[in-house]
């Protein structure tokens, strides 16, 4: 693991409500910089070799996503996805409870790069203290002119206003989101088109993830080339039988092994690893034999093959460890009850997948399992991993489909 | 007084505040009743269904009166593998009810999904009061306090 912080640097040593804080220890530094000495182009060029990429799990290239809308004309918007609601995640709530300038920075440096005027963050709605921490941080920064018109003297303006959700962690999938905002249902869109051609009320738009934006600031300031070397800094969250659970930073690429032991202080005293979901509740199942996977997003494996080394999809970053005290049918109850509550209706398979497979697991716990059930299980799996509309269905089918392969009930 | 007319004044008639105007709405009073979503539909101008649909789809904005003492337990996986499950089992004796029941007037238990205290888990949400790191012994505590 590397030293050099880049998200969490600063986290308890500013108080989040004072700007003046965050301007001291240098913030809005990178702005300056790239209003009076960069261009789109440019700051998109170093975004690029950053290497960063989405952080709210699908891992896309930010810089590419941020070239295709800035190459567009007319009216553009960026949204901050900060719905934040799988299970086990809380790294985005984080950023904002601890320094919240940071993200607003790379709030209005990406929507200068895209040619947006304004700018949305779309928040959990059970986040109320962190939106009112955002709505002040907003105020300050327009009190600053690092928000508003003629941005410190330059031609750019820039609004941004914060949108609250309404509890559907279904809202945290792009398309979906940007129904909510239009006031619909928030279901997902079919793409195409991409949000990046046809987004919010059909104008370009780029969403990036909370954490995918705090990187901006520092790559700007540092470089693309500095980023990169680093391996690229990744928010992870240690939960379940360990001994410090939290949210910690470190670098993309650790195996399991090493983030359990070094950030979560290795398991708790007197209990025995049994496995760990890692990427929340539509997160892989990984056992002993298996935690010196590195944890990476997929482009690793086409880019930089590692020779002996498998990847493990790193997802939102979270990692629950379990013990071999916990009931397998509670964690099953738990995942079903979440995905058959947060299915969004609009596909068959995926409604009625995720309730089917509910009540087996509910059935499993009152002990009542027929062989019926046992023979649908896999039917019931193939299907949501097959035939969804959207990832949602393969993800309410990921643990399950892991706890049956792997034999861990 | 707090009236319907009152909040719709703060906003713009703009579809994207149909969503924080129900919101509103619904946190004011309780939920949407069929007077409000008509008066809604007039402000935005948009028909009555697409009020009701969108209203129907979010946790947060009900379309039914709401019972008196509302209880909800985070289910997701952090706070299950902190023993979640066994505080409903306990709440679903105290109150002679079962989780997801809709037919007392009076209270109601529901689970719910992770909202982001995983680290402090179990948490349980009683009339959108949060508690946090609750046990099985600590929970008859929470429930008395609202008896
Ligand atoms: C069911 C579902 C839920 C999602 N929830 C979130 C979320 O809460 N936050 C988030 O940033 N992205 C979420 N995403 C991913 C978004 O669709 C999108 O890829 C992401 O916001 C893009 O930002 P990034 O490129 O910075 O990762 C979700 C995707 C799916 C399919
Ligand atoms: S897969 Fe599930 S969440 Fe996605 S569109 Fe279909 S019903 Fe909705
Ligand atoms: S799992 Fe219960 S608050 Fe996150």
């Amino acid at each position: 693991m590397n030293n050099t912080k880049i998200i969490t640097k600063h986290w308890g040593r500013i108080n989040p409500l004072k700007i003046e804080d965050y301007v001291a220890i240098g913030g809005y530094k990178a702005l300056k910089k790239y209003i009076r000495d960069m261009d789109a182009e440019r700051a998109i060029g170093e975004i690029k070799k950053s290497g960063l990429c989405g952080r709210g799990g699908a891992g896309f290239p930010t810089g590419n996503k941020l070239e295709i809308v800035a190459e567009k004309n007319g009216t553009k918007y960026f949204i901050c996805n900060l719905d934040e609601s799988e299970p086990g995640t809380y790294k985005d709530r984080a950023i904002v409870d601890n320094n919240p300038h940071s993200l607003i920075e790379g709030i209005i440096i990406s929507a200068l790069i895209i040619g947006a005027k304004r700018a949305i963050i779309y928040i959990n709605g059970r986040y109320i203290k962190q939106k009112e921490i955002l709505e002040i941080a907003v105020e300050q920064a327009g009190k600053y002119n690092f928000l508003g018109k003629g941005i410190i003297g330059s031609c750019y303006d820039l609004g941004i206003e914060i949108f609250s959700g309404a509890g559907a962690y279904i809202c945290g999938e792009e398309t979906a989101l940007i129904n909510s905002i239009e006031g619909n249902r928030g279901e997902p869109k079919s793409r195409p088109p991409y949000p990046t051609d046809a987004g919010l009320f059909g104008k370009p738009t780029v969403i990036n993830n909370a954490e995918t934006i705090v990187n901006i600031p520092w790559i700007i300031t540092n470089g693309g080339e500095k980023y990169a070397d680093s391996g690229g800094e990744k928010l992870y969250i240690l939960g379940g039988s360990v001994k410090k659970p939290g949210v910690y930073e470190g670098s993309v690429g650790i195996t399991i092994r090493q983030a359990i032991e070094k950030m979560g202080g290795g398991l708790k005293k007197g209990k025995e690893f049994w496995f760990a979901q890692i990427g929340g509740a539509s997160g892989r199942l990984i056992l002993g034999n298996e935690l010196d996977c590195v944890l990476d997003y997929d482009r690793v494996s086409a880019e930089t093959p590692r020779r002996g080394v498998s990847i493990m999809p790193i997802g939102s970053g979270s990692i629950l460890v379990i013990d071999k005290t916990v009931d397998i049918k509670d964690l099953l109850l738990s995942w079903t009850t979440f995905f058959r509550y947060e299915s969004c209706g609009k596909c068959v398979p995926c409604r009625e997948g995720t309730f089917r497979l509910w009540e087996i697991a509910k059935r499993m716990q009152d002990g009542e399992i027929t062989e019926r059930d046992q023979k649908a299980i896999p039917e019931i799996i193939w299907t949501l991993q097959n035939t969804t509309f959207c990832p949602l269905g393969k993800f309410a089918a990921t643990a399950f489909s892991d706890v049956m392969e792997k034999k861990l009930i | 007084m707090m009236t319907v007319e009152k909040i719709l004044l703060e906003f713009d008639p703009e579809i994207k505040n149909l969503l924080p105007a129900l919101k509103k709405i619904s946190a004011g009073f309780g939920y949407i009743s069929q007077n409000d979503a008509q008066k809604l539909a007039e402000y935005f101008s948009v028909p009555l269904s697409r009020v009701f649909e969108t209203a129907s789809f979010y946790d947060e904005i009900k379309t039914k009166k709401q019972p008196d003492l509302v209880i909800q337990v985070c289910s997701s996986v952090n706070c299950a593998v902190s023993k979640s499950f066994e505080i409903v089992s306990k709440i679903e004796d105290y109150f002679k009810i079962k989780a997801g029941d809709e037919f007392d007037q009076k209270v109601r238990l529901e689970v719910m999904s992770c909202l982001g205290q995983c680290g402090e888990g179990p948490v349980v949400v009683v009339n959108d009061k949060v508690y946090t790191n609750v046990t099985k012994s600590s929970v008859a505590g929470v429930l008395e306090e609202w008896a």
